[in-house]
């Protein structure tokens, strides 16, 4: 038990350094001569993960899918876009958009989450599409033309955030994940029943962090309305997003803090591909690439590559594929 | 001896069917009551109304006095009911310390905790097991190991469905020895559909069928009872 103290300390402390190594580096983009298309490409990185790990510290960690997390950060970019509108400072308009996204959350984490199955992921499309429809009926929100932020800001100061989000949601789930408590919501995951054996509150578990990942993911949406800058509704709370952000944890490995960090460089760069070999199609690849690692690598490539070096190590070899599913 | 349990004229239906009718029982501090009936006999519906699973339909359930009628379940291992499953349920993706680990209840320190996860292990015979995972062990393991989750909430009261199913002979006795050793622990509430394996380690009997108790007392009135004797233990018992 000591060494596996030891062992979760020494991965939690390695893993830390390592994301706020690349954090930094990555936030620096801007002043080190890059090239703005390598910076966009890094950006969109950064915003699909800091998306993705918003649904994995959801869904990932408790096994309730979500289809609501675009939505959820499209409320943030509405939200961020009209207090800075009404003049209100960036910190506080963006706290507001994690609030907002926070309080949508709860309307349907208190109903649903208190049912096993698949309720909740049916009202979270169902929020999905109650936005898009409010959004599109609300006159201070722009209705179906949508709205534009009034002032422009810097843009190294939307990368520096989305690379802040990003690295802060990472290490979230990273230190969560090996928490007292981030042992409890995954032991819950294994079994409802035998979790609330041990005196585990389910509900209240899952409306929580349900609750902190809408609010990750408002934030999220906050700092890419403005970057954006210009809002349409019909953009901003498309599926695609929903999509995308379960996508990207499910190819990397939902549930670990590795796995959407994964998920995010490949779905960038699959993106980047297909957006010149068959712009139209990009989605529906990254669906195949989907189901490919679901019946390839069953919890994505991050556990994946895990199971890998571990037999490696044991053996001094490469093991063959049906002994790494195994 | 103080009262740990007491469940007072408990009734369960299931749309038409009365699965539980009128059950009353009183359980003191550090006894040991098995709780007996075929199949379809009620008494996992009544052990799952005592554990919180679902409330009854009429009656009252108390523990140490605190009437838990309405509490769900996770409310009542926190007062004190620690369960275990008819068929295990380890949290398979866990090792076996962190099923223990996960079931200790936080704020006394991580060190402490897994410190006394080490040591509830250890009681249970799985200490060499702890870093394995909880899905890669046998039955009888898996058995041991729920105990040792439920022994981790410090409970007044243990549940223990019908843990000797599946478990060869020399499980079964290694178990049932286990077992008469906890009520130093905690009260025990044993449901068994075979009364002859454990009857042996009982202070005192309920015996169940269709829902409703039919013999009650201590191991030798179950033993002699004539209605006990033709049903479950046959006519050449003694």
């Amino acid at each position: 038990m000591k060494v596996e103290r030891g062992r979760d300390l020494a991965k939690i402390t390695w893993g830390s350094l390592a994301i706020l190594a690349c954090t930094a580096a990555m936030a620096a983009l801007p002043w080190l001569g890059v090239t703005s298309y390598v910076r966009t490409l890094v950006y969109y990185g950064a915003y699909f993960l800091a998306l993705g790990q918003a649904w994995n510290l959801m869904s990932g960690l408790t096994g309730y899918v979500s289809f609501a997390h675009g939505a959820l950060a499209g409320i943030g970019a509405y939200a961020v876009v009209l207090a800075l509108n009404a003049d209100l400072p960036m910190v506080i308009s963006l706290l507001i958009a994690a609030i907002a996204a926070g309080l949508a959350s709860l309307i349907i984490g208190v109903t649903s989450l208190r049912l096993k199955g698949t309720s909740f992921t049916f009202a979270t499309l169902f929020l999905q599409e109650l936005v898009l429809l409010l959004v599109r009926k609300l006159p201070f929100a722009g209705g179906p033309g949508g709205i534009v932020l009034e002032e422009i800001f810097p843009l190294w100061l939307p990368h520096v955030l989305m690379i802040a989000v990003a690295g802060g949601a990472t290490l979230l789930v990273l230190v969560f994940r090996r928490s007292r408590t981030g042992l409890r919501v995954l032991a819950m995951r294994d079994d409802e029943a035998a979790a609330s054996a041990i005196g585990i509150d389910a509900t209240r578990v899952k409306i929580v962090l349900f609750c902190a990942s809408a609010a990750i993911a408002g934030l999220t949406g906050a700092v890419h309305g403005v970057f954006a800058s210009s809002l349409f509704p019909n953009e901003v709370f498309s599926i695609d997003l929903s999509i995308i952000a379960l996508a990207v944890p499910l190819i990397g490995g939902a549930g670990t803090a590795l796995g959407p960090v994964l998920g995010a460089v490949i779905y960038v760069g699959l993106r980047e591909i297909l957006q010149v070999l068959a712009p139209n199609l990009h989605l529906t690849i990254v669906g195949v690439v989907l189901l490919l690692v679901i019946l390839f690598m069953r919890d994505g490539i991050a556990p994946a590559l895990g199971r890998l070096f571990r037999l490696k190590d044991r053996r001094g070899q490469v093991p063959a594929i049906a002994e790494v599913r195994a | 001896m103080s009262g740990i349990l007491t469940v007072v004229d408990a009734h369960k239906r299931f749309g038409g069917i009365h699965a539980v009718r009128g059950v009353s029982l009183a359980l003191n501090s550090g006894e040991l009551l098995g709780l007996f009936g075929p199949n379809g006999a009620g008494k996992t519906t009544l052990f799952n109304m005592i554990a919180g699973l679902y409330p009854p339909t009429s009656g009252r359930i108390e523990l140490a006095s605190r009437d838990v009628t309405r509490e769900p379940a996770f409310r009542r291992a926190r007062a004190g009911i620690g369960r275990t499953f008819q068929v295990c349920r380890p949290f398979r993706g866990l090792t076996v310390a962190e099923n223990v680990l996960a079931a200790i209840p936080p704020g006394s320190g991580v060190g402490d905790d897994r410190a006394r996860a080490r040591e509830i292990l250890d009681a249970v015979g799985l200490l060499p097991k702890a870093e394995d995972a909880a899905g890669s062990l046998t039955l009888g393991m898996l058995k041991r190991l729920e105990v040792a989750r439920a022994l981790a909430l410090e409970p007044k009261l243990l549940l223990l469905d019908e843990p000797l199913a599946g478990l060869t002979a020399s499980e079964t006795s290694d178990l049932l020895g286990f077992i008469q050793g906890l009520k130093a622990r905690a009260s025990i509430i044993l449901v068994d559909h075979n009364v002859r394996q454990s009857l042996g380690v009982c202070d005192r009997a309920i015996v169940m069928d269709a829902g409703a108790v039919i013999a009650s007392g201590s191991p030798d009135t179950i033993r002699r009872d004539p209605g006990v004797r033709r049903a479950y233990l046959g006519e050449s018992a003694a």
